[in-house]
Parts: C-alpha cells; structure tokens; sequence
C-alpha cells in the first residue's frame, strides 16, 4: 500500500467537505501525516490525537518537523510543499479536503495558533488593537461598542497593563513578552477548542518566559481549550507537567518517536533519544565536569539512514537498527527500548 | 590577587546618547553603569541577566570593540588606553558571538576565516606553519582536516559556532568573551559546544567570560557569576554562594523562573510581576524596585550600593550584611 493510494492531496478544492457528523471525543485527529517538500519528506507518518481540553506537548530539536507538522495542521504549507494523511480531523471535519473560503472560517476562530516570534508576526503597520479588532470583526461581526468591550476585556485576560493606553500601539513599541500577550490575545478572541502554540515562549526572557506560560495554562484550564504546545525545551514540558498533566510526544526527523503520559516519559524515557535529549540539559548534570552530549546532527536530506533515524547517533546502536527501520510500537519507535516502567 | 588577574574591570560604564526627534535633544541611555570585577586566567565569569541588562554591552566593552565612558579595564595588568596598548591587547581579548549564522563571512573558506587573524597579527609566519595551525585548530575542536575547504553555508549551526570559537582561539587569547554562545543551537548540540569550551579551557588556560541568561547553563560551567538588572550588577560572587544561596530578591526570582525537571530541584516560585523598565527611564532609587516582592520605601529612592556581604557583594536594601 503505497502513500499516494490511500492519501488525498491538499489543498484539495475540489471535493466538498466530507465530513464525519457523528460526535467523535477527538478534537484533533491526525494520522500518517507526511509533508514533502520536492523529494525531502520533512514529516513523516505522524500520528497525534487531542481530546477536547487536553494538553499535548510535542518536543523536538530544530529540523525534527514538528513546526512543518504544525503548518500542515493549519493548512499553511505552500508548494511545492505537499501534504498527505490518512486522516486529518478537526471536531470530525476533513481538513484535507477544506476549501479555503470554509478552511478561513475554521482558522482563527475553531482552532488558532500562536507562533514563536511575536514581532515578526505581528503587522508593523497597524496598531496592536486593531489587530485583535480585526479577528473579533470578521469572524465574529462585532461592532461598535461591544467590539470595544471585548478587545478591552481580552487585553485584561492577557494581562497587559494600562490596557486601553496600550491599544493604540504598533507592534514596535511594544517589548517581545507584551507582543506574545497580543498574539495570545488574538488567538483566544473567538475562545478557539484549539490552540497551536508554536515554540510560544522560546524568545522570551526567563521570568517574562514563566509569566507567559503560566497563562497560557490558565487560559487552557478556564476555557476547557485544548493546547497543542510546540517546542524544543524539555525543561519547560517537565516544569509543566507538574502544573497539569499531559502526554508528550518526542519527534525526532520527522517522526514520533516516543509518546507517553509526562510523568513517565520524564522518570523512564523508553526511547534513547528522549534519554540522551534528558541527559544534555545542564540541569541534569550538577556537578559533572562534562555533559552528557549527543554527538553527530539530525540527518539533513542527503544523509537519512537507510534504519533507525537515531542510529548513527545512538549509544546503544545494533544491526538490526542500521538496516531496519523500527515502527513506533507501544509508544515508542525502537527495536531496543529502554526497560519500561510506570511510575 | 590583582597581580595575577588576566582581566580586571574597575566601574567600567557605557552611556550612549540616542536620538528622540529632530526637535527634542539627545537622551542618555545609562546601558552600563559602573561594573567592576576580577577574573583570573583558567576561570569563568558568567554574567547573567534578561534582555536589556547591559551584558552584550559589557561585553562589546571587554573585547575592546567599544571604548567605555568611564571606568577602566587592564587586561594581563596594562591598561587598554592609549593606541599602542589598545592595538597589543585586543589579540588578547577574544569574541564568541551568538548567532553563528551571522558572524562567520560567508564568503571564505573555513581556512581563510581561520587563518586571518594570524596573516594580521603574526605576519612573519610563513604559510605552510600557518597552514599547520590552522589544521591543529580545525581537529583540537573537533572538525575534520576536509573542512577546511569547505564554506560556512555548508555546516550545521553547530558546526559553525566550532568555527567561531576556533576562529577566537587562533591568537590563544587570555580572555575569552562569549556572547550567549550556545542560545541558537539545540540541547543536543549546546552539550557539544559546552564541553568543547570547557576541554579549550582546560587545554589552554584562557579565562572566559561567559554572557547568558541561562542559569542551568551558568551554574554549569562558571567559577563566578555576576547577576545584572538594568546595567549595574546587583549580586556577584563565587557561584556557590550566589546561585547556591542567593540574596538579592531579583537572583531569586531569576533561579525560580529555571524551568526544573523533577521536584527535588524545585526551587519556591517567586513570579515576577510586570518586565525590566527601559533604561531610557530608570526608576529613581533601586532599578529593581518596581517589581520587587520585598520592596521597602527607602528602595524607591535611594540607590542600594554593591556591598560585601560574607564572600560575595549584594546591592540591595533588604539584605542584611
């Protein structure tokens, strides 16, 4: 069964949505997601599942696809990228087969997305109330004073000070942590059952850092929205997972390699990237004169494995994975997993 | 003590005058307001702060890119006023920059980067011995004979910021200055270049200067930390006691924003209200006081003095010494 018989192409245009009306538990449903990008398959096979209110936190290092699946998801990749699945459903709606006119009613306001870069994101040439303006108007209609109200009490649920002084601002007078709170702002506008929060507090400073993450988390807990969170910072996941519990899920070069419940992943990685991943944070190693550093690079295009994906970096490395790719079984993508455990 | 510093700052300060208007007259941003420290050859000083704090600036100030305002810095005990001076010791003083993406020219082989500084400040070695040191360097920081032909595009983030340190390493430095060196690269990659630093150090015997505001990583590798808000520093010690048990209320919420991995490492959260004020307009008295937890009204006007209290200094108000 090749990819192509079983996949759809999007944007599809041409079909009129096929969707699933019965109730499905699942917000988000994602399977054998795979983006291309001429020949170089930057996602590939994913699966991820998101329950209404959920948290899931996905974690990977820079080139391990996590923000290609992202924009997939959001149906923001462009050609020659090339996206198939063999399903992806929101709220039992078919994504892949969206046309934009209904795939722009969706984005925004069912699910929204908050990016890394709050500045560059942002438009320079409008004001930042505008801006939050501009989603309560079109997908909304709000007008007039109750279009007021709302941009005023959103900016006092993002918490930034001096609310009404501050919405006659451009993106540039404003500092990294105040432009994250109105991309914040603008997501939650339409109280979205998703948010995508890509790499959401990796240029922010620590303690503006903490601030932004404890939000975003109780915006999650007060709206009963579910929060897909992006990012690189295993650190950050852990210090999260003892506000809320959650599943994370470990790419690495385009695929999931292990998924799991926090707690466990954390105390008992199965999979030895996530291991070794554990093993460099400075935190870990108190008292070493080294780290423990993962040698070698994510393969780029030239240099995937004809195996594992892992293999050429593996410590614990054997045959069998340098010639057979391992599928991802019992939450983990590896011929030799780690002892499990549950804790 | 002093004799045997390889660097010494003493009230090093930087203002800068920027422009508000063709109408309204010049403003004076304070970026760097006095800060004085020892750092002897072997050990690390990490200076530590969010973004705004003056340590790049600090840092443009120690590698000699900008002279300060006041203040003054000896580097191997010399002054670095004074032409003749300052030309002898900026090969003593070496750069590794933040984004290894940006600071290598993309337009000369790895060779020809690492190679210039030795066409420049040792002209009389021929080229097959600068050929040899280049390759010696190339392997001490672990890339291959082969790339040295090879052009910045073609390597990794990673990759590149080996070249970069290498590139600061060829003169063999006393101080090493690096800017945030590792906040562009992946974890994986960050151990890599960490213990790379760490072997240098080890090797060669350069102090380090070591600029981040990543705490796990500081309590890693520095000997030292100064702990910076709004140009001056407000705690600055041995690490064991600033990071170990800190005092000034803003080095604490520093530490308690570090995101920890399990709960033995968690440190009381002290979130902090509100962001850094602008140095545009610092806050009369104690810069930190508008968002200290602990604030007393003396705070609000007058400025807390850096004072010894037991092995390390604290500029705050509330610490008893």
């Amino acid at each position: 069964m090749s990819p192509e018989e079983t996949a759809r192409r999007a944007p599809a245009g041409a079909l009129p949505g096929l969707s699933n009306p019965a109730p499905d538990a699942t917000l988000l449903e994602v399977r054998g997601l795979r983006v291309n990008f001429g020949g170089f398959t930057a996602v590939d096979g994913v699966d991820l599942e998101v329950k209404p209110g959920e948290l899931l936190a996905v974690v990977g290092e820079s080139g391990s696809g996590k923000s290609v699946a992202m924009l997939a998801l959001m149906g923001l990749i462009d050609a020659p990228g090339v996206v198939h699945a063999d399903a992806l459903r929101f709220e039992g709606q078919d994504l892949l087969t969206l046309k934009p006119r209904q795939r722009r009613a969706l984005v925004g306001k069912r699910i929204a997305m908050v990016f890394q870069d709050a500045l560059n994101s942002l438009n320079p040439s409008h004001t930042v109330g505008n801006q939050v303006r501009e989603v309560l108007r079109v997908h909304l209609g709000l007008r007039g004073a109750a279009l007021e109200r709302r941009v005023l009490e959103l900016f006092d649920r993002v918490e930034i000070p001096a609310a009404r002084s501050r919405l006659a601002h451009y993106p540039h007078q404003m500092s990294g942590g105040m432009n994250q709170r109105v991309m914040i702002a603008m997501a939650i506008a339409c109280q979205p059952r998703l948010l995508l929060a890509d790499e959401p507090t990796t240029a922010l400073d620590v303690t503006i850092q903490a601030q932004v993450m404890d939000l975003l988390l109780r915006l999650q807990r007060d709206h009963g929205m579910a929060l897909l969170l992006i990012t690189h910072d295993l650190a950050v996941v852990a210090e999260m997972a003892r506000q809320v519990p959650h599943r994370v899920s470990v790419m690495y070069a385009g695929q999931v390699v292990e998924t799991g419940r926090a707690e466990n992943l954390f105390q008992r990685p199965r999979h030895p990237y996530t291991a070794a991943l554990l093993a460099a944070l400075p935190e870990h190693n108190r008292g070493a004169a080294r780290l423990a550093a993962l040698p070698g690079v994510v393969p780029g295009r030239w240099d995937r494995p004809a195996g594992c994906l892992l293999s050429p970096r593996c410590a614990i490395v054997q045959d069998r994975c340098r010639q057979q790719r391992p599928p991802l079984l019992d939450g983990v993508r590896c011929h030799f997993p780690l002892p499990a455990g549950d804790v | 003590m002093s004799d045997q510093a390889v660097m010494r700052a003493d009230n090093l300060a930087r203002h800068y005058r920027v422009s508000r208007g063709l109408l309204r007259g010049h403003a004076l941003v304070k970026a760097l307001n006095g800060v004085s420290f020892e750092l002897q050859a072997g050990r690390t000083l990490a200076v530590v702060g969010e973004s705004g704090c003056g340590k790049s600036t600090l840092a443009r100030q120690l590698a000699l890119i900008e002279a300060p305002s006041s203040g003054s810095l000896f580097i191997e005990g010399r002054a670095t006023t004074g032409a003749a001076a300052h030309k002898l010791l900026r090969t003593r003083v070496q750069m590794v920059f933040q984004n290894p993406y940006a600071s290598l020219n993309p337009r000369k082989t790895i060779a020809q980067t690492l190679a210039e500084p030795l066409l420049i400040n040792q002209p009389a070695l021929n080229k097959l011995d600068r050929r040899e040191r280049v390759l010696q360097m190339i392997e001490q920081v672990g890339l291959r004979p082969e790339h040295a032909a090879r052009y910045p595009h073609m390597f990794s983030g990673g990759q590149r910021q080996r070249v970069a340190v290498a590139r600061a390493m060829m003169l063999r430095p006393a101080v090493l200055v690096a800017d945030e060196p590792t906040s562009a690269l992946d974890v994986s990659i960050q151990a890599q270049i960490l213990n790379l630093l760490l072997d240098l150090q080890q090797a060669s015997g350069t102090a380090y200067v070591f600029i981040s505001h990543n705490l796990a990583l500081v309590e890693h590798v520095a000997h030292d930390v100064m702990v910076m808000y709004l140009g001056s520093a407000v705690e600055q010690g041995p690490k064991a006691q600033v990071l170990g048990s800190p005092l000034h209320p803003y080095t604490l919420a520093l530490l308690s924003a570090v995101p920890a991995l399990n709960d033995s490492q968690r440190r009381q959260r002290v979130l902090l209200r509100g962001e850094a004020p602008s140095p545009l307009a610092p806050p009369a008295g104690c810069a930190f006081h508008t968002r200290c937890p602990l604030v007393l009204p003396r705070c609000r006007v007058e400025v807390p003095l850096l004072r010894q209290v037991g092995g390390r200094k604290v500029a705050c108000h509330v610490v008893a010494g």
